[in-house]
């Protein structure tokens, strides 16, 4: 479908080559050869899509049957949506150049709350009906996966099957049982009571929701003999799967352009905030040995010239400095670089700045995400101040001079004291250079202070606190900014709009469907795009609906109240959450996993301990 | 040191890579094809590559190149360039590698062949007739009145298989004056309603100031 329309199209669009394909690690294939076709649909642009490593882990994963065929889709920026509209070509993948709607399964990952209108906009612009009712067998089927799976119950009605948890296993699962069901004339509905056996497959449709009159969801009730309550999927060993060795190499500068090597899945910290924390338990590292090797075939087969050591937390890896090492023996002569994002401010040693300085000076990043030691206790940030500070020095005595330090605000509990203490936390640091006597000459000290808006999210022991209304965090914004007092100090912060927005959809329920659909109707889509973002808009949709959105966003939740997602599980039981909640109201911390185990309950998913307590497996800094 | 001069096409999808982005993608494609290219020095050490003469975005060349230097005597140029090729996406295909002979400030011009549906050769009449053809033409300080009529006095076009063809030879290099054969269409857009944005643009030679091939 490479045609003379399409080209046209292209023609008349800003950086087309994000709507061509054709980059190196691009898979084709023979389609006479097929026995089943894969849409695998990022709903946002191509730069953030071809960032993201577990697109490129699956593409993989799927392509290696020769019999199936994974493809990619995003969403197309507005000029090329627009040219698209008017030239009537439907949204195609980038290999094949055909349609969506001639794909077996259209796949999408929810990554972001914001991006849900996108997903509608790209089933509209295939052609395929945006509801899951309205789609007849002809229709590919219309799954999802990624984070925000543990609720999108907004995205219920739209949805055939989502999948919980880790892709790697299951998803192949669903593949081979969807060949079978196309070459045994399976119905549609045949198949997904089917899937509904595969581990952390939910089907929407197959669960009645039913409401109280105060609105709150009063019983979710599983039909058809399916399981009442869906486990995540989660692959076990991280040794037994081998990591991605070839990539598809953006040819438009990709957000994050380079080699990703996965280090770990999962965090041992559990701070209360992250959700990435608790969907992704229990933390399963990879042996460095394999590592390494892996790092070295990806960046031979892809041409890379850096390469990034990725997880919620790389320096809790065990192996951390050993994998370093043998890294250091091939990257410089290969003129590889090494990154190391997500670098935590309590164990940033010494040698490790070393190591990282040797490749490589940037800014350098810490996330202390409040600003007073009672705050960091609530949300368990162990990180106290005699870090920050011995970290900073340690990297202002090998160079740096830019800091970057990331807070949240409106996080429970938090006081106007706290957000002074985000100033004050930022401004010890500005002394702390001047008091280095061996730093840069003529050379400044600056240090960002970035601040995002606390999201309260499902499946993590905040998911009970209600969000700060949007007056509140704008009144606490202009505190900030009233008590920075150094010109060294440059405040962020972000939009609350957005925010609110998110926090509306982490926790709403199926109700919200409509206001979704009726917004994208109305002209809402890119919500994750300030430039795109229509606040209004969507304040209309919710007020001609009436849907309450402090509803959902700004009320605290009984811990007896049963959540729209208390039927999805990933291994955490609602009992620690609401241990984790209470132990935050009185801000006493919980030590982090490989020290000492909570008893979350995501053991159970290994069947034994997450960890053995042995010295040798504990990192000496953490 | 050598210089070496890879031959390239650039057709298909590959035409919508932007020159900055080709040039990502070519480093990339000579270290996953393993060539024996060398390195500048100093903190951060990046393949030596120069590109001939930079290709519109959407426009089809058979006649690219890039320059690169090694340091290794004995260099077998056929498997090189196969290897590159292979390491490069669909619809960059290297012709030959071999050691850069001619001098790329001594380009002058560069040919093209173009192709636009329908029939428009009563439009290229007209404009052979016109005693001048101003158009405004981008510089670096705003734009300047140009008249094509001096570059492109005539045109000779034909229909075949539903599609007006001509070519266009044009000054070209890094010195003097520039020429792209999209101010042409533009121009006959503006004049006649020709579709410039639909029309095929496939750069077939690039000549030096003394006529010979820069390629080849
Ligand atoms: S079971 Fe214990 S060690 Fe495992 S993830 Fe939960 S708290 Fe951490």
């Amino acid at each position: 479908m490479f045609n003379e329309n399409l080209k046209a199209a292209l023609a008349a669009v800003q950086k087309p080559g994000r709507y061509t394909g054709g980059e190196p690690g691009c898979v084709y294939k023979d389609k006479s050869d097929l026995d089943l076709r894969f849409a695998f649909c990022f709903p946002d642009t191509y730069e953030v899509g071809m960032s993201f490593l577990g697109m490129k882990i699956l593409y993989e994963e799927l392509n290696k049957n020769p019999h199936w065929w994974c493809e990619r889709a995003f969403m197309p920026w507005v000029d090329m949506k627009a040219e698209m509209e008017k030239r009537n070509i439907p949204l195609y993948c980038l290999e094949s150049k055909d349609p969506l709607s001639e794909f077996d399964i259209v796949g999408f990952t929810l990554q972001y709350e914001l991006s849900y209108t996108n997903i509608l906009a790209m089933l509209d612009m295939a052609g395929i009906p945006l509801r899951a009712a309205d789609r007849d067998d002809t229709m590919p089927l219309v799954v999802a996966g990624g984070p925000c799976v543990c609720n999108a119950e907004p995205l219920a009605p739209f949805f055939d099957m989502m999948m919980l948890g880790e892709g790697e296993e299951q998803l192949p699962a669903v593949c081979e049982l969807t060949v079978r069901a196309k070459k045994e004339g399976w119905s549609k509905k045949q198949l997904l009571r089917a899937m509904a056996d595969i581990p952390g497959c939910y089907i929407p449709s197959l669960y009645e929701v039913n409401y109280n009159e105060d609105g709150t969801v009063k019983e979710i009730l599983p039909l058809d003999g399916v399981p009442a309550v869906v486990t995540k999927a989660i692959i076990k060993d991280m040794n037994s799967q081998p990591l991605p060795t070839n990539f598809i190499v953006p040819m438009v500068g990709a957000v994050h352009d380079r080699a990703q090597i996965e280090v770990l899945r999962g965090c041992v910290r559990g701070c209360r905030f992250c959700q990435a924390g608790f969907l992704y338990r229990p933390m399963r590292e990879r042996k460095a040995e394999m590592l390494n090797e892996a790092a070295r075939d990806l960046c031979a087969n892809t041409g890379y010239d850096e390469v990034s050591l990725t997880s919620l937390s790389t320096s809790d890896h065990s192996q951390l400095e050993t994998l370093l090492d043998e890294m250091l023996e091939w990257t410089p002569e290969q003129h590889v670089n090494m990154a190391l994002p997500s670098l935590r401010i309590d164990n940033f040693s010494e040698s490790l700045i070393q190591k990282t300085t040797k490749v490589r000076k940037s800014g350098l990043t810490f996330a202390p995400e409040a600003g007073t030691q009672r705050l960091r206790d609530v949300i368990n940030k162990n990180v106290t101040w005699e870090e920050i500070e011995k970290s900073c020095r340690t990297a202002f005595e090998g160079g740096y001079t830019g800091v970057k330090l990331y807070f949240m605000m409106g996080l429970p509990t938090e006081t106007m004291e706290d957000i002074e203490g985000i100033a004050e936390t930022a401004q010890k640091i500005v002394d702390l250079y001047y008091q280095n006597p061996d730093k840069p000459k003529g050379r400044g000290v600056q240090v960002t202070i970035s601040v995002s808006c606390f999201v309260p999210k499902p499946h993590t022991p905040f998911q009970f606190c209600p969000q700060d209304t949007k007056e509140m965090l704008e009144e606490k914004q202009r505190h900030l900014v009233r008590s920075v007092k150094s010109k060294k100090i440059t405040v962020r912060y972000h939009d609350s709009k957005t925010s609110f927005l998110e926090a509306v959809f982490a926790k709403g329920d199926r109700r919200l469907a409509d206001a979704l659909e009726e917004a994208y109707r109305r002209g809402c889509y890119f919500d994750g795009w300030d430039d795109q973002f229509k606040y209004d808009t969507w304040l209309e949709v919710f007020h001609d609906l009436g849907v309450d959105m402090a509803f959902y966003a700004n009320r605290q939740i009984p811990t007896d109240e049963i959540t729209p997602w208390d039927h999805l599980h990933y291994g955490v039981t609602k009992r620690y959450l609401i241990s984790e909640y209470e132990k935050a109201l009185s801000a006493k911390t919980t030590p982090p996993c490989n020290r000492h185990c909570a008893g979350c309950g995501a053991n159970k998913l290994l069947g034994g301990a997450c960890f053995e307590y042995d010295q040798s497996v504990v990192h000496q800094n953490g | 040191m050598n210089t070496i001069r890879a031959w390239f096409t650039k057709t298909g999808e590959a035409s919508y890579i932007s020159h900055l982005d080709l040039q990502r993608v070519m480093g990339r494609a000579m270290r996953r094809a393993k060539l024996p290219v060398w390195y500048s020095k100093g903190f951060n050490p990046h393949i030596y590559m120069t590109f001939a003469l930079p290709l519109s975005l959407g426009q089809e060349s058979l006649v690219e190149s890039v320059d690169f230097r090694s340091e290794e005597e004995n260099l077998d140029f056929e498997a090189m360039a196969k290897a590159l090729s292979d390491a490069l996406p669909r619809g960059i295909e290297v012709k030959k590698m071999y050691f850069a002979d001619t001098d790329a400030a001594k380009i002058a011009s560069a040919k093209y062949q173009v192709r636009i549906a329908g029939d428009w050769t009563s439009a290229m009449e007209k404009y052979n007739a016109l005693p001048e053809a101003i158009i405004e033409k981008k510089t670096k300080r705003g734009s300047k009145p140009l008249n094509l009529k001096e570059q492109i006095p005539q045109i000779e076009s034909w229909v075949r298989d539903g599609e007006t063809c001509f070519a266009l030879t044009l000054p070209a290099g890094s010195s003097g004056l520039n020429l792209n054969p999209s101010l042409l269409l533009q121009y006959l857009e503006q004049q006649y309603g020709l579709p410039a944005a639909q029309a095929h643009i496939l750069r077939v030679a690039i000549y030096t100031e003394d006529g010979g091939k820069f390629l080849g």
